[in-house]
């Protein structure tokens, strides 16, 4: 579903990423880890096609990043832990409004709103204008703004900052349930504890490089029970 | 076009909902502009009609008695002084009056606009010139002389303007001078709010991600900028009109008192109305794609809002200067300087003195212009460097 070739992000003398090469399939949590500035958000930013890559290439459900951003754009949804949606609208407006970009338009949003609402548990907020929902509940109509057109990739980059522990809690219970709809996540966060919930292989991210990949269950035993003391062995010794 | 309408959509119900915004760009306007153009003119009048008909002290000083009785005849209060000039000076009385060697000297200040120093002063000069055609008259008929002999002939000066040039008054001027700034008011509300909000809220991401062509984007977001810089120019100028026909209802002479005229007798055809709204049209497309793409380099509202001001001042400080159109020759170019030429084609749409060279050329490079900052708009949403500048 995803497969990124030595991909490789410049902005003038720094490099944000480089020659990152990885793919995750279908039906599979892939964790993107690292601290802040490692590189993460740059690597989701490319697989959106919000930036352009300065060398390699990724393809998202098989299409190209920079020749055919417009279908990359159909078949990925993103999330990330600042994002947010016109407070003025209802949730009803905001999902509607981007619906019709993916020309779900009458009873073809319909159907999507009922199941993204009963996948989400929205019922009760979709008529309430952002501005009036809690923090929890604008996470949940971002997250629905991102799968309402059941992407076959998402990309979720830090998207439990700033949520409590209920909202936290729904927010991976949800990756791990569009996961198991047969769909591809790559999960990107700087904590590794909740990489070791949802994630199936993970991929340490280090000074815009790719340190290490591996099953979850590899990377556990690397750091004996600990995402994070493999982490910083791997950072320590490999990179 | 259903990107583009999506897009125009979200962003007019997202300013249509805020009640302040709405309040202070459709609202205000409609009150507002009576005050502003009607109000100081109407005060004035009042004030000027108030001076002229109250009685006031005059200091005088070897006034002989047939001008003192002329004064009082005015409505004025002679009183001997010693100096008239300096109790005028020193503010104990409006206006002085002093006779010496056969010439009346009348004192006021009259400096810092309509005082009540000027009126009396007329009020005293007026006086004079009446007692002075009377003594004039009289010693015409001691001598058998007609009063005719004094004026051998009379010179008249004839507007020869057209009915419309004539009934489009200072409006001509004032309306797309008025018309520019709530086109700028009006579509940066929008702007703004469209691009460095959508930043500083955080909601630009998910539109960049949705599956939009940068060209709908762009246009979509211009549109809804003009929208709402066209209702707002129509609010302005209902809030004019509106103003314009209670003073000439009501207030008809004080407003011939106050100043200039300021027209109120406009009467457009069809294709004149037409052509201004094209006009009115092109200038918000031309000013909305720019604000668009000025507010997207911008990192917040705050931000874009100083971007925007240096724009705002662009644009209105040309437009001051037609109203000196009139005594110079207008050459054809200055149909192709940006907003200039609409300003210049409105007032002669307004006067029925519009040519088909000024319509085609005002029109075809504002399209143009509004093109080009259309494409300036639809690069700065592709160029990452502006769409992550923060």
């Amino acid at each position: 579903m995803v497969q990124a070739e030595s991909l490789t992000k410049r902005y003038r003398k720094a490099v944000a990423v480089e020659g990152l090469t990885f793919g995750v399939g279908p039906g599979e949590v892939y964790a993107l880890l690292g601290p802040n500035g490692a590189g993460k958000t740059t690597t989701l930013r490319l697989l959106s096609t919000l930036v352009r890559p300065s060398a390699g290439r990724a393809l998202v459900a098989g299409f190209d990043v920079v020749r055919e951003p417009l279908e990359v754009r159909r078949n990925l949804g993103l999330v990330n832990g600042g994002m947010r949606v016109y407070d003025r609208l209802t949730g009803r407006e905001v999902l509607e409004f981007f619906a019709g970009f993916y020309g779900l338009k009458g009873r073809a949003f319909r159907e999507a709103l009922d199941w993204v609402a009963g996948f989400l548990f929205l019922e009760e907020t979709l008529d309430k204008r952002v501005m009036e929902m809690s923090t929890g509940m604008r996470q949940k109509i971002v997250i629905a703004r991102a799968i309402l057109h059941r992407p076959p990739v998402l990309l979720l980059d830090e998207a439990t900052a700033g949520l409590d522990v209920f909202a936290r809690r729904a927010l991976l219970d949800f990756v791990k349930a569009y996961r198991d709809l047969g769909h591809a996540v790559i999960y990107s966060t700087h904590v590794m504890g909740e990489a070791e919930e949802v994630a199936d292989r993970v991929g340490f991210l280090h000074r815009g490089r790719l340190v290490y990949e591996g099953s979850k269950e590899e990377a556990l035993a690397l750091g004996e029970g600990s995402l994070e003391r493999a982490f910083v062995w791997t950072a320590q010794n490999v990179a | 076009m259903d990107f583009v309408f999506r897009v125009s959509w979200k962003e007019l119900v997202q300013v249509f909902r805020d009640r302040k915004l709405v309040f202070s760009t459709l609202v205000l306007p409609v009150l507002l502009m009576p005050v502003l153009m009607f109000g100081p003119t109407l005060l004035l009048g009042r004030l000027v009609q108030q001076t002229a008909e109250k009685r006031q002290e005059v200091a005088v000083a070897g006034l002989p008695e047939e001008a003192l009785r002329a004064l009082e005849a005015a409505h004025l209060v002679p009183v001997p002084v010693q100096d008239p000039e300096v109790l005028v000076r020193e503010g104990k009385y409006p206006a002085g009056i002093a006779y010496r060697d056969g010439v009346y000297r009348v004192y006021a200040r009259l400096s810092g606009g309509v005082t009540e120093g000027q009126v009396v002063a007329g009020k005293v000069q007026n006086a004079l010139q009446s007692l002075k055609e009377r003594k004039v008259a009289e010693a015409l008929a001691q001598k058998g002389l007609p009063l005719e002999v004094l004026s051998p002939f009379r010179v008249e000066v004839v507007d020869a303007a057209t009915e419309r040039e004539k009934a489009s008054g200072l409006l001509g001027f004032l309306l797309p001078f008025f018309l520019v700034i709530f086109i700028l008011s009006g579509g940066q509300v929008v702007a703004v709010d469209a691009t460095a909000g959508e930043k500083e809220k955080g909601t630009l991401e998910a539109l960049l991600t949705a599956p939009v062509p940068l060209f709908h984007l762009a246009l979509g977001k211009t549109l809804a900028a003009v929208a709402m810089a066209l209702l707002s120019g129509v609010a302005g100028l209902s809030g004019l009109a509106l103003g314009g026909a209670w003073a000439h209802r009501f207030a008809p002479d004080l407003l011939a008192q106050g100043g200039p005229p300021l027209g109120g007798g406009l009467a457009l055809d069809g294709g004149s109305f037409l052509g201004l709204s094209l006009s009115a049209f092109l200038l918000a497309l031309l000013m909305g794609a720019a604000m668009v793409a000025l507010g997207l380099y911008a990192r917040s509202f705050k931000e874009a809002q100083s971007y925007l001001a240096p724009l705002q001042l662009l644009a209105i400080l040309p437009l001051l200067f037609l109203q000196f159109r009139g005594l110079v020759e207008v050459p054809s170019w200055t149909s192709l300087l940006p907003i200039v030429n609409v300003a210049l084609l409105m007032d002669a749409l307004f006067k029925g003195t519009a040519t088909p060279l000024s319509m085609v050329l005002t029109w075809g490079s504002t399209l143009a212009y509004a093109l080009l900052a259309l494409g300036l708009a639809v690069w700065a949403f592709g160029r990452e460097d502006v769409v992550f500048r923060n």
